[in-house]
C-alpha cells in the first residue's frame, strides 16, 4: 500500500500516524514534503507513529533522519512510536533507536515529551 | 521483436481487466482495488477461457487463479502475447517450483506471487499495473538456471520494484527467511543506487544484474552503466563518513542539492556479509553466507 499520512494532536505533540510503504519515489517524496511543512510550522513536539508501516528503505530512514536534525536545530524534538518488523530491524541495523528515542507505547512515548518533574497533579 | 508500446492496444474510454477466479479474499481484494479506480472486471474460471477472451479483445490488466500451476501460467502468457504483445499479466500461484520465477520473468510477466504472499504487496502491484499507461518489460533474463540468473533491468524505479518481487517469489525452504529478506532488502538498495548514479533513472540505461545460488552463499553482482565513484570520496553518503556519524552527509547533500539519502550502502553493507566494489565502482558484489544444513541426529 502507497504511504498514507494522518495528523492528530495531543497537548503540544503532533503525532503523526504513518500507514503503508516509506519507500523510495512517491511515498517517500510524499513524506518528506509533510515532515518539511510540519518543520517550517515550528512543530516543537513531533511523535512519528510507524506501527503500520510495512516497508521502510534508506530513503525512508533518511526523511526521519532529516527531520531529526532540522528539528533539534529549532531547539525541537522528534520521537518514534512502535516500528515493527522489518521496519524495527532495518531502524536497529543503522542505529536510530540509539539516537532518536524510540518507544513502543504511545502513553509512554508521549510521557517523555513533558518536562522531567512536572506533574499535573494540585 | 515486439512492435512499440504505444500500438499496442487500442485507446478505450473504460479500463478493463481479466481475473481468473482464485476465490475467497484474493478475489474480493482485487474488486476492491481495481473498483477503486473504476476499471470494470470480467472474471472466468480457468485459463483456456482467457486465452479465447484476449484473443478477441484487449484487456488492460490480467490475473491468473491460484490453483493452476506456474507453467500453464507461463504457457498462457505466451500464446497471448503473440497477439498481445504488451499484455500486462500477474501470476499468482500456490504450486510452484524453484525455477518457476525465472520462466515467469524470461517470458515478460508482469508480476509474480507465490503463496504465502502478502495481500497488501498484491494489492500494491496492481495499483502499478494499473498506473502505467503503456507498458514495455524492463527486464530481460539472458541466461538462467536455478543457481545461477543474469538478467538486465531498466532504470526506473518501477522495473527495480517489479525485479524485488520477482526475488520475493523465489520460494526455497534451503534459505531462511530472515537471510532472503537481508539478502533483499540490501540488494533493493544497491539496485537503486546503480539505476540512480549510474543509470540516472534514464529509462534506456540498463543495470546488469546476476544472481548466484551456492550451497552456502548466495551472491547478487549489480553493474551499472555509470563512470563508477570511489568510496572514499563519497561525502554525500554515510558509507563515505564515520560509521557512527549518520549526520555530516546529510548537510553534504542538502549543499548540493541532492534529495534527502545517503543510507542505502550502510543500510547494505550491514545486511549482508560481504560488500565488494570494483576499482571502477560501477561494479558491486554482495555476499550472504548460509549456515550449513543441520544434520539429523543419529
Amino acid at each position: 500500500m502507497g504511504l498514507q499520512i494522518s495528523t492528530r494532536e495531543s497537548g503540544d505533540v503532533v503525532i503523526l500516524d504513518l500507514r503503508g510503504r516509506a519507500t523510495i519515489g512517491v511515498d517517500s517524496d510524499l513524506l518528506i514534503d509533510h515532515l518539511n511543512k510540519l518543520i517550517a510550522t515550528g512543530v516543537p513536539k513531533l511523535l512519528l507513529n510507524l506501527a503500520s508501516v510495512t516497508q521502510l528503505d534508506s530513503s525512508g530512514i533518511s526523511a526521519i533522519v532529516g527531520t531529526y536534525v532540522s528539528l533539534r536545530r529549532q531547539a525541537a524534538s522528534l520521537k518514534l512510536l512502535c516500528p515493527r518488523g522489518r521496519v524495527q530491524a532495518v531502524l536497529r541495523v543503522v542505529r536510530l533507536p540509539e539516537i532518536i528515542p524510540t518507544f513502543e507505547n504511545e502513553t509512554e512515548a508521549l510521557a517523555s515529551f513533558r518536562p522531567r518533574g512536572y506533574s499535573a497533579a494540585p | 521483436m515486439t512492435t512499440p508500446c504505444s500500438s499496442a492496444v487500442a485507446p478505450t474510454t473504460e479500463k478493463t481487466a481479466l481475473l481468473v477466479t482464485s476465490g475467497g479474499d484474493i478475489d474480493e481484494l482485487l474488486t476492491n482495488v481495481l473498483a477503486s479506480e473504476g476499471w470494470s472486471i470480467q472474471r472466468v474460471v480457468d485459463n483456456q477461457q482467457v486465452v479465447a477472451l484476449a484473443k478477441a479483445k484487449p484487456f488492460d490488466l490480467i490475473v491468473t487463479g491460484r490453483q493452476t500451476r506456474v507453467a500453464e501460467d507461463v504457457e498462457l502468457l505466451r500464446k497471448i502475447r503473440s497477439a498481445r504483445p504488451h499484455v500486462r499479466l500477474i501470476i499468482l500461484t500456490d504450486k510452484f517450483t524453484p525455477g518457476d520465477v525465472i520462466s515467469a520473468m524470461r517470458e515478460g510477466a508482469f508480476s509474480y506471487f507465490s503463496a504465502p504472499f502478502e495481500p497488501s504487496e498484491l494489492a500494491e502491484m496492481v495499483r502499478a499495473a494499473m498506473a502505467e499507461p503503456c507498458w514495455d518489460d524492463g527486464i530481460e533474463v539472458l541466461s538462467g538456471t536455478p543457481e545461477w540468473v543474469t538478467l538486465t533491468a531498466r532504470c526506473d524505479l518501477a522495473t527495480a520494484d517489479r525485479l524485488v518481487q520477482f526475488l520475493h517469489g523465489v520460494k526455497d525452504p534451503s534459505i531462511p527467511e530472515t537471510d532472503k529478506d537481508q539478502v533483499i532488502t540490501a540488494f533493493k538498495e544497491i539496485l537503486i543506487n546503480a539505476m540512480e548514479h549510474g543509470g540516472h533513472f534514464d529509462p534506456s540505461q540498463h543495470v546488469e544484474i546476476s544472481f548466484i545460488r551456492a550451497r552456502r552463499a548466495i551472491a547478487c553482482r549489480v553493474k551499472d552503466p555509470g563512470k563508477g565513484f570511489s568510496l572514499e570520496e563519497l561525502r554525500h553518503a554515510v558509507a563515505g563518513n564515520s560509521p557512527e556519524d549518520l549526520f555530516t552527509h546529510a548537510k553534504v547533500r542538502d549543499e548540493q542539492g541532492m534529495r534527502p539519502g545517503g543510507f542505502g550502502i550502510l543500510l547494505a553493507k550491514k545486511l549482508v556479509d560481504e560488500l565488494i566494489y570494483n576499482e571502477t565502482g560501477n561494479e558491486v558484489v554482495l555476499v550472504k553466507y548460509l549456515d550449513p544444513p543441520k544434520l539429523p541426529i543419529t
